[in-house]
């Protein structure tokens, strides 16, 4: 079901359906429509999330994971 | 009138007539530029403020086939529209040296992330080798690169490196007076076989 990056538990994983911010920005973390991503770690207090696009991870601000939009498989 | 070659550091007389060029190393945060920039220059590096930044980059000598080459450390950056301080100095440094030769540095264990700033590089004109770096931390973990494909897909040179263990590093040197330019529309064209 569609969630926001910003909104995914943690150990979900997803698939990027949408990118709302500068797609060209987060496309050079290795984010795309279509990729695969899971949930690692979520830092409290609006902190930052970090996710796995293949093994390899990025973190980046909650702001910013809020405008990517994820098909998060069910567990 | 040459340099004789008999002095390395005299010879001030015909110092405006050697070869001079600027390699750059651009590339993600953390792929090991700074590794790979002390290999090259060995320990005569020397630290400059990059003026109304709080940013540094490193600057030194190298000297490949009489080419008198100064390289310097580019902050780390993931694309050329700079989001931070630290990829405006990226930008604006490869935006002053529109004649360098830039040596674009891969983590091999993370391929694919760095392929966009390389692939912007590329697209702006610039003469492009690329370093496949950590490429022992890749055996390591079972991550395999095919070199050779690397190459034909971007039509660039590329070198296999391991910054720390020093390997290629000669070869990468040897390889930037042969850096080119390509098409990024080629190289989509060859990435996706014509569809």
């Amino acid at each position: 079901m569609p969630k926001r990056l910003s909104e995914m538990e943690f150990g979900t994983t997803g698939t990027v359906m949408e990118i709302r911010a500068s797609s060209r920005q987060i496309n050079a973390l290795g984010i795309r429509v279509g990729k695969e991503l899971r949930m690692i770690t979520k830092q409290p207090i609006r902190g930052p999330v970090v996710v796995t696009v293949r093994e390899v991870g990025v973190a980046m601000g909650l702001e910013l994971a809020s405008e990517i939009i994820m098909d998060v498989r069910s567990e | 009138m040459s340099c004789c070659g008999c002095c390395n550091n005299g010879c001030t007389a015909v110092r405006d007539i050697e070869k001079t060029g600027t390699i750059l190393l651009v590339g993600n945060p953390n792929v090991g530029k700074s590794a790979l920039f002390n290999r090259l220059t060995g320990a005569d590096a020397t630290v400059s403020n990059y003026p109304g930044t709080t940013v540094d980059y490193t600057e030194g000598k190298i000297l490949i086939k009489n080419i008198h080459y100064t390289v310097i450390d580019v902050p780390g950056a993931y694309s050329l529209e700079a989001r931070d301080r630290a990829e405006e100095v990226a930008v604006n440094m490869l935006g002053e040296h529109r004649d360098a030769t830039v040596v674009i540095v891969l983590d091999a264990t993370r391929l694919e992330r760095g392929l966009y700033i390389a692939l912007e590089t590329i697209e702006r004109g610039y003469r492009v080798v690329v370093a496949l770096n950590m490429m022992d931390m890749a055996r390591d973990r079972g991550i395999s690169t095919d070199q050779k494909k690397i190459s034909d897909l971007l039509g660039v040179p590329v070198v296999q490196t391991s910054a720390t263990g020093g390997e290629g590093i000669k070869q990468l040197a040897d390889m930037v007076t042969q850096a080119r330019s390509s098409d990024v529309n080629e190289i989509l064209a060859r990435a996706t076989g014509g569809r």
